[in-house]
């Protein structure tokens, strides 16, 4: 993943190199959680830096938010009521379309969006940084630079990502609603009471619990792409940066569905 | 730690390179106190790696770096926070935070570092700035500044801690011949005024001829010169001389072994266009 250039090797010590270095590479990327987690803290100026970054990372994707929880639910609602029609359950449609968005579609789809829109910009910020020699001259200046430019990132994250998702929820829930009962006839009472009857706290909780884990893997896959820019051995410079963001999101949107099928597993 | 307030700078039996590859072996050199050394030699020859390792960006593969009284290796976590506190550093290109002013950017290292309040801060910040001729950009963003605006901002950042050394990576690169000559102007300024041990990257023998006190040549592999300035320009080795001398090597075969581009080659035929034969 980040590594200087090797020789030609032959397929099986290829696979077995790979092997290495995806070990290796997630035991660092660990690490700089890890480090990153410590320096949360570090001095009274990472408040001014958090607040930034829940701006950037929070207020700026509300639009987006929004956008694709009204979307989202207004199509679950769709084919929500097409599916329980046949079995004549259409009074369920409420409580299908909450419980589909508060247990899976709200964290996954926000972790999705906020990494396509915040997730890449941290990538290529840092990255920009590392090619510059931005990062150097934070070290040289006895600056952390992880402390200084990741750990905001990673504190706004934990903060914004359960909210974003309630939020998306919200919509979500709205965009049921306007299709399953304003278009299609459904009972609004109805409607409502559902999600109340069926909606239980540990959905709610378990939702939350992987929006929080969404986003220390977006903060932290994309952070660290950008931090190790430079020792890319697919590209150098510009290239690089635009390498790095790519596997960034990528990864992180692999990682998100992976461990949402862990957590699902051990939540649900 | 004690205050070296014109350190030397000791290299001995230095290897610099990175990850098992050696880039520039056995450097035995002293860069002395409170002079300004210029470290040259050509494009890739090692010179910034070099500078990578003094500043402790990088290990040595092999030797030590002694900064006044202190081995590098042998400095804890604290010592090493400690001697970065009294660096300054000019990157090539500034290497300004784009997100933060001029202002900000110089006021960086005093409020990580210092329990100054914010009005002490940003007068010692218009200071600095004054010093470099950029007191007016203050809250200017790097992007809206040219090339030399963004080094002497770095320099500014660089000096803001009033630091015992200074280094600066090929700061006349990419510069137009008046500035590059400000710059080393207020290089030299710097050094009287404030009793600076320097160390400069460069490959600009303008420059060199300007401010050196002490030289170091790079190249090979290895240490080609270390002395003064005087003995480098009275030197007879070949190398050294031909890069004194803006010298080609000379070749035996010529480079050119292709005739020019046939126009008749083009995809587009511009000599309608153009009014060309």
């Amino acid at each position: 993943m980040i590594h200087g250039r090797r020789p030609q090797l032959s397929p099986v010590a290829q696979l077995g190199a790979a092997s290495l270095r995806l070990v290796g590479d997630s035991g660092a990327m660990f690490l700089f959680l890890l480090e990153a987690s410590a320096r949360i803290f570090s001095s009274f100026g990472q408040f001014a830096k958090i607040v930034r970054q829940l701006y950037f990372i929070g207020v700026k994707s509300v639009s987006v938010i929004t956008l694709i929880g009204l979307f989202t639910g207004m199509v679950i609602g769709l084919q929500m009521h097409y599916a329980l029609a046949k079995f004549g359950a259409e009074g369920f449609l409420g409580a299908a379309v909450a419980l589909s968005l508060v247990r899976e579609l709200g964290p996954v789809l926000t972790a999705i969006m906020i990494t396509g829109r915040a997730g890449s910009s941290m990538t290529a910020e840092i990255g920009v940084m590392r090619i510059s020699e931005q990062v150097d001259a934070l070290r040289v200046m006895d600056i952390n630079p992880v402390g200084y430019l990741v750990s905001p990132k990673l504190a706004a994250s934990i903060l914004c990502f359960p909210i974003l998702t309630a939020f998306f929820d919200l919509v979500g829930m709205a965009g049921g609603y306007l299709t399953g009962v304003l278009l299609l006839g459904g009972n609004h009472g109805v409607y409502f009471y559902r999600i109340q009857a069926y909606m239980k706290m540990s959905d709610v909780t378990g939702g939350f619990i992987k929006s929080l884990v969404f986003g220390v893997v977006v903060c932290t896959v994309c952070c660290f792409m950008g931090f190790y820019t430079h020792l890319r051995r697919d590209a150098v410079g510009p290239e690089a940066v635009s390498q790095a963001t790519t596997a960034g999101v990528v990864t992180s949107c692999v990682l998100i569905l992976l461990s949402d099928y862990v957590l699902t597993s051990l939540l649900f | 730690m004690a205050q070296d307030k014109t350190p030397d700078i000791l290299l001995e039996g230095l290897t610099v390179g990175y990850g098992k590859t050696a880039v520039v072996s056995d450097i035995d050199v002293t860069m002395p106190g409170g002079k300004i050394s210029v470290i040259l030699g050509g494009s890739g020859c090692g010179k910034s790696t070099l500078l990578k390792h003094i500043l402790m960006l990088q290990p040595p593969l092999a030797g030590r770096i002694m900064i006044g009284s202190h081995d590098l290796a042998l400095l804890d976590r604290r010592g090493k926070h400690c001697l970065r506190q009294r660096m300054g550093v000019l990157f090539q290109d500034g290497a300004l935070l784009g997100s933060l002013t001029l202002g900000d950017n110089v006021a960086l290292p005093l409020r990580e570092h210092t329990r100054l309040d914010e009005k002490t801060i940003r007068k010692r910040v218009l200071a600095k700035l004054a010093l470099v001729g950029l007191d007016e950009f203050s809250d200017y963003y790097p992007n809206e500044l040219s090339g030399g605006m963004r080094k002497r901002a770095g320099l500014a950042r660089g000096m803001v801690m009033d630091p015992p050394l200074l280094f600066c990576d090929e700061p006349t690169s990419g510069l137009d011949p008046v500035t590059a000559a400000e710059l080393d102007q207020l290089l030299l300024e710097l050094k009287k005024s404030f009793e600076m041990t320097m160390v400069v990257v460069s490959h600009d023998l303008d420059s060199m001829r300007a401010i050196a006190d002490h030289v170091v040549v790079l190249g090979d592999g290895k240490v080609l010169y270390n002395g003064d300035r005087e003995g480098l320009e009275a030197t007879k080795d070949e190398y050294l001389r031909r890069f004194l001398d803006r010298q080609a090597a000379e070749r035996t075969s010529p480079r050119l072994t292709m005739p020019a581009l046939d126009f008749k080659a083009m995809k587009r035929d511009c000599s309608k266009y153009l009014g060309e034969g």
